[in-house]
């Protein structure tokens, strides 16, 4: 043992995170020309077409939520909260993933991250958008949707500062300024590049304006960093708070279902899980309709599948605690509810949401899955699918049969429910293909931090 | 180039380090108080089996939480990993020995939980219906299988770590210790979780929580990264160790360390705010229990000394890459630990009216310095670094 030598070794190991052959100007070239061309693909128009008219359904949707209340939805005692709340959860969630890829992967010194933090970033924005739009309207009076704030008037009414959803308030509007101030500090840099190659001078104006005069000079360039690293640090504590809050507004009921102490972790795991999958989502088309296999790759692919596995399986660990804590408890009601969301008469919801979140991601400790975009793609899809269930389980099944049976009623959601649902998905739809045509969809000066060219001796 | 730079045996503690001279002393003071603990055994049984199962869970912590982040840093990877493995391999390796320790535990046990007392039992319309968990032979086969996986889990990974210094990196080795470690993640979450419902949260027995086994899975990870900073700490003064354990690894580990004692902070919290708001008779009684009669003297320190102080200091980036300055605030913490498993799991016997006794010293100090012994004669026994991992020798060449 002692005469054993250490032996040379070669570095260790670590994938490229960037194609081969690329170069500083590559990356400006192939990433700016999407912004710079003036004709788009004909996937976008036809993608951008959906997210349009979907989105003329919201707007018929929310006019008619305005004009005749909220009777038209499904809503009704005991089921008075239901689509609205399920919808501003999952859609908060699904924001989760870009803040964590911007900020926390940042301060983790996860270079792969590059190539997704800026629509992931974007991802965030609409997402949190999509969320805002529920609470303001599902009382059908959006007229007093300042009510929700606390305010010094006349009448002396403040909200009830000990309610979570006083606290969600505040938690999404901090929410969405941070992460709508990282987006767009993000982009600085990139906006004086467009700003520079624009040959309209109506584009070069208006990029030149938002980028807020910026030269590239060394001091930019210090200054820049710093004030980047430091919204990433105020950026991360909001992933865990925002959703922990939303969680809060479930747990501090005393509902059975909702009232389970692993609330917060559990639906922080559930947030990201879901962003990530709805990461993938947009990455996958975008890379194959723009032709940026180069800086997506499959090895970003299969980083952001094992996010989705190690998150998801924190997701189930929250199934099976409050499935045996029903069990552990000796409560009637705790014992009920569980077992009414298992053979209850939302039965085949409970058990396609194990199906789309429990098992079909079980696929993904296998590599060739993880960085098979078809197979990838159709796991993301039960994903986004499975986590909207999930909401509607702890939601309607934990409300629709609580305490005393002689309160119990079904709930179904009408038409107007599903609509504004779906017009949600326009808005959001809509919105990230005109961020995919104005904006650069990739960050360009971090990318060419990546080429082989910029490396240097990094000492942190 | 590594090649002739180093030889295995420049990586051995060296004999006159005061982390080997430790190690008799400990023993010592280990069978001393031990034996201390076996008299006042005899004529207060009672206080001794309460004394016995927080000092079994403290040092407990120190193996498992070692375990827990041995295989988080397989799967993770990172440079940070490869400098503390090697002392966490050597604490991961104790397992056995806490088992040794989990007896007195076995024959406590009608002292400790009142579902394990037939008489109670029959009384009780709820512990009744629990009987299908909360009875004695599950209970002990429960434990055993905790055991029989923590040792596999700890001996598989520690042995393969020896085959390296021998055989020299391997592909196909590294890419099974990262499978393993995957399915050890898992089986760590799940039985620490049970292990916690079983051991602590049954000593209230119609109580129930389930943010409960985390947050004591969190706390096992935190003792466990403090005994690693004082040990990298205390090794690192010292050619090569000196030249793996920079300021950059410091910054690193005390990073992690900020991260774990945040998440401690965000697991008791989040079951605090949702019991305390909801303020149901079958819940809230267990923060009463622990807020009244002295109790809320102690969970003030606790908030003060495991969260507000540790999170003042760990957020200076200086105070985090300087060793000296970092152990400090490490140490703290492992004495906040025991402060908090007491704050835990004591006032459950003596609910609203604080209690110390001398055996909980004696039974702290009587585990503790035995399993110092073993834990140090296990880091003596190796290469205080695993030379062979592709990160250490990185780090060597450049150095």
């Amino acid at each position: 043992m002692d005469s054993a030598p250490v032996q040379s070794r070669q570095r260790p190991y670590k994938p490229p995170v960037l194609g081969r052959g690329q170069t500083f100007d590559t990356v400006t070239d192939q990433i700016s020309s999407v912004v710079d061309r003036t004709q788009q693909p004909r996937a976008w128009w036809i993608g951008f077409g959906i997210g349009f008219v979907l989105l003329n359904l919201l707007l018929v949707c929310v006019s008619c939520l305005f004009a005749w209340g909220t009777g038209i939805w499904g809503v009704n005692n005991p089921v008075g909260w239901a689509f609205a709340i399920i919808n501003f959860v999952w859609w908060i969630g699904i924001g989760h993933a870009g803040t964590l890829i911007s900020a926390i992967l940042l301060l983790l010194r996860q270079d792969w991250r590059t190539s997704i933090n800026r629509f992931a970033e974007a991802m965030t924005l609409f997402a949190v958008a999509c969320a805002g739009i529920f609470p303001i309207i599902h009382t059908g009076r959006p007229w007093v949707a300042y009510w929700l704030l606390p305010y010094p008037g006349t009448m002396m009414v403040w909200p009830n500062f000990r309610s979570p959803l006083v606290w969600d308030v505040f938690a999404v509007s901090t929410y969405a300024t941070v992460s709508a101030l990282f987006w767009f500090v993000g982009l600085i840099p990139d906006l004086a590049t467009l700003r520079d190659r624009a040959e309209n001078p109506i584009a070069a104006r208006i990029y030149g304006t938002f980028a807020l005069g910026w030269r590239g000079s060394v001091r930019h360039w210090h200054r820049y960093e710093t004030a980047y690293l430091l919204l990433a640090g105020l950026s991360t504590p909001l992933v865990i708070s925002v959703h922990s809050i939303v969680s809060f507004d479930f747990a501090v009921g005393v509902i059975p279902g909702w009232h389970a102490t692993i609330f917060p972790p559990y639906f922080v795991a559930g947030a990201i899980y879901a962003g990530f999958a709805m990461v993938l989502t947009i990455a996958i088309p975008l890379r194959r309709m723009y032709d940026i296999k180069d800086y997506i790759t499959g090895q970003h692919l299969d980083y952001m599948a094992r996010v989705m596995l190690a998150t998801g399986l924190m997701v189930c660990y929250g199934y099976l605690t409050e499935a045996f804590f029903a069990l552990y408890s000796a409560n009637l009601f705790e014992q009920y509810m569980i077992q009414n969301r298992m053979f209850g008469p939302y039965t085949s919801i409970y058990w396609l949401l194990i199906l789309c979140n429990g098992i079909s991601i079980q696929a993904l400790w296998f590599e060739r899955v993880r960085r098979s975009p078809v197979f990838l793609f159709i796991i993301c899809m039960f994903v986004n699918v499975g986590m909207w269930l999930e909401r509607f389980v702890i939601v309607v099944t934990s409300l629709h049969r609580d305490f005393m049976p002689s309160s119990w009623f079904m709930y179904y959601p009408t038409i107007w429910d599903i609509g504004t649902f779906v017009g949600t998905l326009g808005l959001f739809i809509t919105l990230l293909f005109l961020f995919i045509r104005f904006l650069p969809m990739i960050s360009m000066f971090e990318m060419r931090t990546l080429v082989p060219a910029a490396e240097v001796k990094e000492e942190h | 180039m590594a090649e002739s730079k180093f030889h295995a045996s420049d990586f051995e503690l060296a004999p006159d380090h005061v982390l080997r001279r430790w190690r008799l002393p400990a023993l010592a003071i280990g069978c001393l108080a031990l034996a201390a603990s076996l008299v006042g055994a005899n004529t207060s049984p009672t206080q001794f089996y309460q004394a016995w199962l927080v000092a079994f869970l403290y040092w407990l912590g120190l193996a498992l939480g070692s375990t827990a982040i041995l295989v988080l840093q397989h799967i993770t990877g990172g440079r940070w990993g490869a400098t503390i493995r090697r002392p966490l391999e050597a604490a991961a390796a104790t397992v056995p020995l806490m088992a040794l320790f989990f007896l007195p535990i076995v024959i406590g046990l009608p002292i400790l939980y009142e579902w394990a007392r037939p008489d109670v039992v029959a009384h009780d319309h709820i512990l009744q219906q629990k009987l299908f968990y909360l009875n004695k032979p599950f209970f002990l086969a429960r434990a055993a299988v905790y055991f029989v996986i923590w040792s596999v889990i700890s001996r598989q990974l520690v042995s393969w770590s020896t085959e390296q210094d021998v055989n020299g990196e391997c592909m196909k080795r590294a890419r099974r210790v990262e499978f393993f470690s995957r399915a050890g993640m898992m089986l760590y979450v799940l039985t620490i979780t049970f292990a916690a419902i079983d051991w602590g949260m049954s000593l209230t027995p119609h109580w129930y929580s389930h943010i409960y086994g985390l947050v004591f899975g969190i706390g096992q990870v935190l003792t466990a990264m403090t005994l690693m900073i004082m040990v990298t700490a205390m090794t690192a003064d010292r050619r090569p160790m000196s030249l793996v354990a920079t300021p950059e690894r410091f910054h690193d580990l005390g990073k992690l360390l900020f991260a774990f004692v945040m998440v401690w902070g965000y697991f008791n919290l989040s079951q605090f705010l949702i019991v305390w708001s909801a303020n149901l008779p079958d819940e809230v009684p267990w923060y009463l229990d622990r807020t009244t009669g002295g109790w809320q003297v102690l969970m003030i320190v606790l908030l003060i000394v495991h969260f507000f102080v540790p999170f003042g200091l760990l957020l200076s980036r200086s105070f985090k890459r300087n060793p000296r300055t970092l152990v400090r605030v490490a140490a703290l913490l492992l004495l906040a630990r025991y402060l908090d498993l007491y704050w835990w799991i004591t006032p459950a016997f003596y609910p609203g009216h604080f209690t110390i006794h001398p055996l909980h010293a004696a039974t702290l100090i009587g585990i503790g310095g035995v399993w110092t012994w073993a834990f140090l004669t296990n880091l003596a026994r190796r290469p205080l670094l695993a030379f062979n991992d592709p990160m250490i020798a990185l780090e060597l060449e450049k150095a």
